[in-house]
């Protein structure tokens, strides 16, 4: 089975998978994300567009909000 | 999407997207004097018309407000298109022949004197143009209508009602920041900032985040910190019937959206602070109290915040808004904190549910978990003073205190009420489960004044990012973040602009949990405001020295030492055997892959014993990392050397500490 690392955990890669597929396998529904894809930064506007290869590291990370 | 030509290159743009922003995608220029994308397109100088053929005819738009709903072709440098823009600036320069941004675009289209004088010259190079933006600006950024225009015609001018100072202006200097002319002026600055210029531009800069990005982060003014109550849920982080899980299939009761839909009436700036354009506290009008000294009254409720319908919510198993909002209305009145009066029920639930309590011992109350009648009759009992509410209002500490001494509980049951009762340093927990999160745990139980997340919010770094995997990266953002958050406190700053919207190229930043670009509108705040130039450094080293200080006067009045740095298990981990195994396949991964622990044959006990045994061990290694990265012994108090580099080896510190290390 191919995978991806998503911040360090497996997930099961498949084909066409974009950002925004792999935000909604997560359930990252908090939105101030900033997204790397084997290092490279992923504009807001490509979530869609980039297809994701497999073995890809992708980082979503989370920024800090809240009192 | 659209297909459109302009000075025929093509593009596809969004629906309703304005030609003047398709023109800026394409880096074709047009010039306009009303337009910022702050605020709603107003059309007023007419500066940025276009040619535009939509295949039928040829008309002339202006761009900034012409919504691109089919294909069509656009000229922005037809002959008529700039014939009218020099007519308009011939115009606009007659009337005000000094004003530089009108002599600019006039000398671009060839017109440097005008061919007539109009009636109302003025030739003050500050003059007010008509152009609407301060108008706008107070309106729409600030969602104040303090400005607006009077009279028509030649008579049009921007005024306060009646012509007269209106005292609800606060001086925000936002229509100042705006106006292209300078015609608005910030004559009286009652703080007298050494460089108010300077201080505009960033705070300039904060309002402008808002008004273009804040709906799509946060939305701190559509809904205030309440956006985090099914944020947290959906991350198994929201606390629920006393921090024993961290969602629950109810949740979507206390959603944002319901309290926005159903019950937040205002959409007006909170009076928190004059002027600020973030305006995240929010209220309910005319909601009718069912219980209490008010009862049948319609009131005005101020919030809830995040912390407010998690923890008069959830954390006491209840799902319903009103009880939320009835809870915030009496708190409010009464005096007590939402915090600490949730937090401290859902321990007091806890109890009752577990044989430590009973009706015996509350005066008669069920306090079983998701009891709303309950949960408020003990809220008003702490108001007058009375009655078991009265043991609750004391918080968890002194509960477990009292329970111990007038119940006859055994061993376990005293160490049980030890294990859930969540508080650090005799402070309540806020509302975040953090279990997952061992960063996290050291952010609550290493902060200085008690269980608090204002040092340091770092679940989503550890738990979701994975950024900080080591105790010495935890250490690092235990060291970092605790400092930086100081600061505010130092100041007298809301930290919300820090952290609560976020620049757009925030992401392209080396550090962005850090958010650089507000780091630097701070520092820059600081200096301009005391002239006294300062950078990040010198930012974190003042709080340094506070927060060491303060660890000092703490182990003076006998805290501020690693014992006191204990947080209950509940913090860390699953006490009960209901808790493991609602999580039972994560724990069984960790206690695998992390500890390579054989659970085969283990029961859900033994396996939860070991768990506990590995992260209190893991708790007191991180303490181990933070202490020494900032500078403290192995028991926690600040070193001789460390109150040196500081600068605060005052003689009263020396004698603390010389006297006890």
């Amino acid at each position: 089975m191919k995978t991806i690392s998503v911040n360090g955990n497996s997930l099961k890669w498949e084909q066409n998978m974009t950002i925004n597929v792999i935000i909604g396998k997560m359930n990252y529904t908090f939105k101030m994300l900033v997204v790397k894809v084997n290092g490279e930064l992923i504009k807001k506007t490509e979530y869609d567009m980039i297809i994701i290869p497999a073995a890809a590291d992708v980082r979503i990370i989370h920024l800090i909000s809240g009192g | 999407m659209k297909d459109i030509i302009i000075d025929g290159k093509k593009i596809s743009v969004k629906e309703e997207t304005t030609i003047l922003d398709a023109a800026k995608e394409l880096n074709i220029e047009i010039p306009a004097l009303c337009h910022r994308p702050t605020v709603e397109a107003y059309g007023a100088c007419r500066l940025c018309v276009v040619d535009v053929n939509d295949g039928r005819k040829t008309r002339m738009v202006t761009s900034c407000n012409y919504p691109i709903r089919k294909s069509i072709e656009v000229n922005t440098q037809s002959e008529r298109v700039r014939k009218t823009r020099g007519m308009l600036l011939e115009m606009m320069l007659s009337r005000w022949p000094n004003v530089d941004v009108i002599k600019q675009f006039a000398a671009e289209y060839k017109v440097t004197k005008p061919r007539f004088i109009h009636p109302l010259v003025d030739y003050s190079s500050n003059a007010c143009i008509l152009c609407g933006l301060c108008v706008n600006a107070c309106s729409e950024i600030m969602w104040e209508d303090i400005i607006g225009f009077a009279g028509r015609g030649e008579s049009r001018r921007v005024v306060m009602p009646f012509e007269k100072h209106y005292d609800a202006c606060v001086g925000c200097s936002t229509c100042a920041n705006i106006c292209p002319t300078g015609a608005i002026k910030m004559i009286d600055d009652p703080n007298q900032p050494a460089d108010s210029k300077r201080i505009m531009k960033y705070g300039s800069k904060i309002a402008d985040e808002m008004v273009l990005m804040d709906e799509e982060q946060c939305d701190m003014r559509g809904v205030g910190t309440a956006h985090l109550a099914q944020i947290m849920n959906d991350y198994d982080l929201f606390p629920t019937c006393n921090y024993k899980f961290g969602s629950h299939k109810d949740a979507g009761g206390l959603h944002s959206d319901v309290f926005k839909q159903k019950y937040i009436t205002q959409g007006l700036p909170d009076g928190c602070w004059l002027g600020c354009s973030m305006s995240c506290a929010k209220t309910v009008e005319g909601y009718e109290l069912k219980t209490g000294p008010y009862k049948g009254d319609k009131v005005l409720i101020d919030g809830p915040e995040y912390e407010t319908i998690a923890g008069c919510g959830a954390n006491m198993g209840i799902f319903n808004p009103e009880f939320v909002l009835e809870a915030n209305f009496y708190c409010d009145t009464y005096g007590i904190d939402t915090i600490s009066f949730g937090t401290g029920m859902a321990f007091a639930m806890e109890c009752y549910e577990n044989g430590i309590l009973n009706k015996e011992r509350t005066g008669g109350m069920e306090f079983n978990f998701g009891n709303e009648e309950v949960g408020l009759e003990a809220l008003h009992q702490m108001g007058r003073g009375e009655g078991f509410g009265v043991i609750v209002g004391q918080g968890i500490r002194r509960m477990k205190q009292i329970f111990a001494e007038k119940f006859d509980l055994t061993k376990k049951q005293i160490k049980f009420m030890q294990d859930i009762g969540m508080e650090a340093k005799g402070m309540e927990y806020s509302e975040y489960v953090t279990k997952e999160s061992l960063a996290m745990q050291g952010g609550y139980g290493l902060a200085l004044k008690g269980a608090q997340h204002d040092e340091a919010w770092l679940i989503f770094m550890d738990m979701v990012n994975n950024q900080i995997p080591t105790f010495e990266d935890k250490a690092e953002a235990l060291h970092y973040f605790p400092m930086f958050r100081t600061w505010f406190g130092l100041m007298g700053l809301c930290k919300l602009p820090w952290n609560d919207v976020e620049p757009a190229d925030n992401a392209e930043t080396d550090e962005p949990a850090k958010v650089p670009g507000h780091v630097e509108g701070y520092v820059n705040f600081f200096s301009a405001m005391t002239g006294k130039e300062i950078d990040k450094h010198e930012l974190i080293l003042q709080s340094e020295r506070v927060y060491n200080f303060q660890r000092v006067f703490n182990y003076r009045l006998g805290f501020g030492t690693r014992e006191h740095d204990s947080i209950p298990y509940r913090s860390a981990g699953p006490v009960t055997i209901e808790e493991y195994e609602s999580r039972a396949e994560r724990y069984d991964k960790q206690l695998v892959e992390k500890w390579d622990y054989d659970i085969k044959g283990k029961t859900s006990e033994e396996k939860r014993d070991y768990l506990r045994k590995m992260r209190e061990a893991d708790y007191q290694k991180l303490c181990d990392a933070v202490y020494k990265r900032r500078g403290w012994n192995e028991n926690g108090i600040p070193t001789i050397q460390k109150m040196k580099e500081l600068k605060m080896d005052l003689p009263e510190v020396l004698a603390v500490l010389k006297k006890n290390n």
